[in-house]
């Protein structure tokens, strides 16, 4: 995405003054209301929904989303995007399936540090070649899918081994599922990383205004680095999820993962344009699409309206949530 | 820049020296592809053969259709991740409405008409959601690949069409001085695709928007529809690529479309268009196809699974679009 940006920043005083409006205010809860809303909407629609087992398993389908998206977020809050980790997450199903009989319990590891590693890769390739992210990762989805394909021939590969991924399918406290817990657990760390250094402001700052950024003393290059390691780690970990539920890797199990966590990371009120948005959101947004996934059923809409509903959501959120200060040509 | 002497021994000379890079960059494709072909027909005796020209030429039509389409949004700087959706929609929209097993439908040219139309609705949507809303175009583009496979999902029902048009089928078998008709019909919308990139308002304003939009706004121009109308006409070469993919299926699929999107993107950047648009045209394209399914038929030939094909395609243009970017590395310190 190379989007012209302001050399100077829009003199708005208004805006540096005074607090946020009612309207911001709103706007800005508006995840968490949209969420209140649909479970609100789908108790109505169906009573037996909002009992203990059925948002136990809603939010058990949930984490590897969460996963993806808190990953993906902190690419787009540095301004890009990260378009290959639905790909990524396929692939390192594959490498967690073929390198468990060998390594053992600590596949999990290793599968989230590859997965690091080509994130890494990209990164680099990004910010060292100077090609805009979305095409860097645009081929790097290529890539990974034709690995996938060509390492696992085009098939799924069993995992026999179920005691590698049992501690995944465990319960916290007999209610909430240990993958949906872990998911969690990543998106409060990596929030308390960003919380206690500052890497924080440097993404913010990054964001915002890159050129400006730079100028003030900010590794900008090793924070975008960064940004796309933790992704790439994050599409490891979620591929470890997925093959805890499905009991096999297969070069197209995540595929259609895209759409969903993109989705969640806009629904969640991060500006695509950069720099506005935190991870917490994006677990919010996560948890509105998972609730529209299992939803839409059993409000008796057909599975295909689905994929035209992403479509709408992800074009409306960009749109409520761009800032439109900092562009001044949408390409 | 020229020195001082040369400007006083050649008056000729004070042209702008720029021209010399910008002609070799348009060499540069076709020689890769001259240079491909040599290659693998030293490595492999099957490659060399003319039926195995036809086949290459066969298979490149529905790539080059899309290509025609992805080019002219690319020229404007934007970006187009719609073909798999808008093909979906119109390939199993085509296989509904022309002779098939599901309905009585029987419309033929209309029918096909009538899918392109759609696709073109489609690739209108996605403009205007550019204009209106104000969404970068891969974002749009993102979003209405999503609903055209959900339209084609509805559409699809879970009973696959086959088609029993004799002549939509004819197209992918009947042969024509060496050639299927699809790979005519390839033929006639890069050259359709040349005279409104040409000589069409359309064509010229969308290299403009691409070198320079505010020039062009500030001149006077109504950027927005024409944005709009370049997103619709590329909606209409993915419909027809979608029409295509029906015709040689015999059966109208949802996947249609997948892969082409980032194939079509592949093949204009080796061809010699850049991202960032204001370079390139049709013509350069149809080059790269040429080059993206040679090297792929090639790489079959030697003896590479096929299953390599994307990650070819995007090693390649990961190093083509870093090869563009290198003269201009200083000037483009903001990339996202």
């Amino acid at each position: 995405m190379s989007t012209p940006v302001l050399a100077t920043p829009a003199a708005d005083p208004a805006v540096v003054s005074g607090g946020p409006t009612v309207g911001q205010r709103l706007t800005s809860f508006m995840p968490l209301i949209a969420l209140v809303a649909l479970l609100a909407a789908l108790t109505i629609a169906d009573p037996d929904f909002l009992t203990q087992r059925s948002l136990t398993a809603a939010v058990r389908t949930s984490a590897p989303l969460v996963v993806l998206a808190a990953g993906a977020t902190l690419v787009v809050l540095c301004g890009g995007i990260d378009l290959s980790i639905a790909a990524l997450c396929s692939l390192s199903t594959v490498f967690f399936a073929m390198w468990l009989p060998d390594l053992g319990g600590l596949t999990a590891l290793a599968v989230v540090v590859a997965a690091g590693a080509i994130g890494a890769v990209q990164g680099l390739a990004h910010v060292l070649l100077r090609i805009p992210s979305f095409i860097v990762t645009l081929g790097g989805l290529s890539i990974f899918s034709s690995v996938a394909l060509v390492i696992s021939d085009a098939g799924p590969i069993r995992v026999v081994d179920r005691d590698a991924t049992k501690w995944l399918t465990l319960y916290v406290g007999g209610v909430v599922p240990m993958a949906f817990f872990v998911a969690v657990l990543v998106v409060a760390a990596i929030a308390l990383v960003l919380r206690l250094t500052p890497v924080q402001s440097w993404i913010t700052a990054t964001g915002f205004s890159e050129s400006a950024a730079r100028l003030a003393g900010t590794p900008v290059d090793r924070v975008k680095v960064a940004a796309f390691t933790v992704s790439g780690a994050c599409a490891g970990l979620a591929a470890v999820m997925l093959v805890s539920r499905n009991f096999s890797g297969s070069p197209t199990m995540a595929d259609n993962l895209l759409l969903p966590a993109v989705a969640a990371i806009v629904v969640g009120g991060t500006a695509i344009t950069g720099g506005h948005g935190s991870i917490w959101r994006s677990l919010v947004g996560a948890l509105v699409i998972t609730l529209l996934r299992v939803g839409l059923p059993i409000v008796g809409v057909p599975s295909a309206w689905e994929q035209i509903l992403y479509g709408a959501i992800i074009v409306a959120a960009v749109a409520l949530t761009l800032d439109r200060s900092k562009v001044l040509i949408i390409k | 820049m020229t020195s001082p002497v040369e400007d006083v021994e050649v008056v000729a000379a004070r042209r702008p020296q720029p021209r010399r890079g910008v002609s070799l960059r348009d060499a540069g494709p076709p020689i890769a592809l001259v240079v491909i072909f040599l290659v693998f027909s030293a490595l492999s005796s099957d490659f060399r053969t003319i039926g195995n020209v036809q086949n290459i030429m066969d298979t490149a039509a529905v790539l080059a259709v899309v290509t025609c389409g992805i080019t002219f949004v690319l020229m404007m700087g934007s970006i187009d991740l719609s073909a798999p959706g808008i093909m979906g929609a119109s390939a199993i929209a085509v296989a509904l409405l022309v002779a098939n097993n599901r309905n009585d439908n029987d419309l033929g040219l209309i029918g096909i008409l009538v899918a392109v139309l759609l696709a073109a609705a489609l690739g209108c949507l996605s403009g205007l959601a550019l204009v209106l809303l104000k969404v970068p175009s891969f974002m749009t583009t993102l979003g209405v690949s999503a609903v055209g496979l959900g339209v084609a999902t509805l559409m699809f029902a879970g009973v696959q069409p086959n088609i029993s048009d004799a002549m939509l089928k004819g197209w992918a078998v009947e042969r024509f001085l060496g050639f299927a008709y699809l790979t005519w019909i390839a033929v006639g919308c890069v050259l359709l695709g040349y005279l409104v990139q040409r000589y069409s308002r359309l064509g010229r304003y969308a290299f403009a928007i691409g070198g320079a939009e505010e020039v062009l706004a500030l001149s006077g121009v109504k950027v927005a529809p024409y944005k709009v109308a370049v997103f619709t006409l590329a909606g209409a070469f993915y419909g027809l690529a979608g029409v295509m993919v029906t015709s040689q299926l015999s059966a109208g699929l949802v996947q249609a479309g997948k892969g082409y999107d980032f194939a079509a993107i592949t093949a204009a950047v080796v061809g010699g268009t850049l991202l960032t648009g204001g370079r390139g045209g049709i013509l350069h394209s149809a080059v790269g196809v040429l080059l993206i399914t040679a090297l792929t038929n090639g790489l079959v030939q030697v003896g590479v699974s096929p299953y390599w094909q994307g990650g070819v395609q995007g090693l390649i243009v990961v190093a083509a679009v870093a090869a563009a970017v290198v003269p201009q590395r200083r000037r483009n310190q903001v990339t996202k």
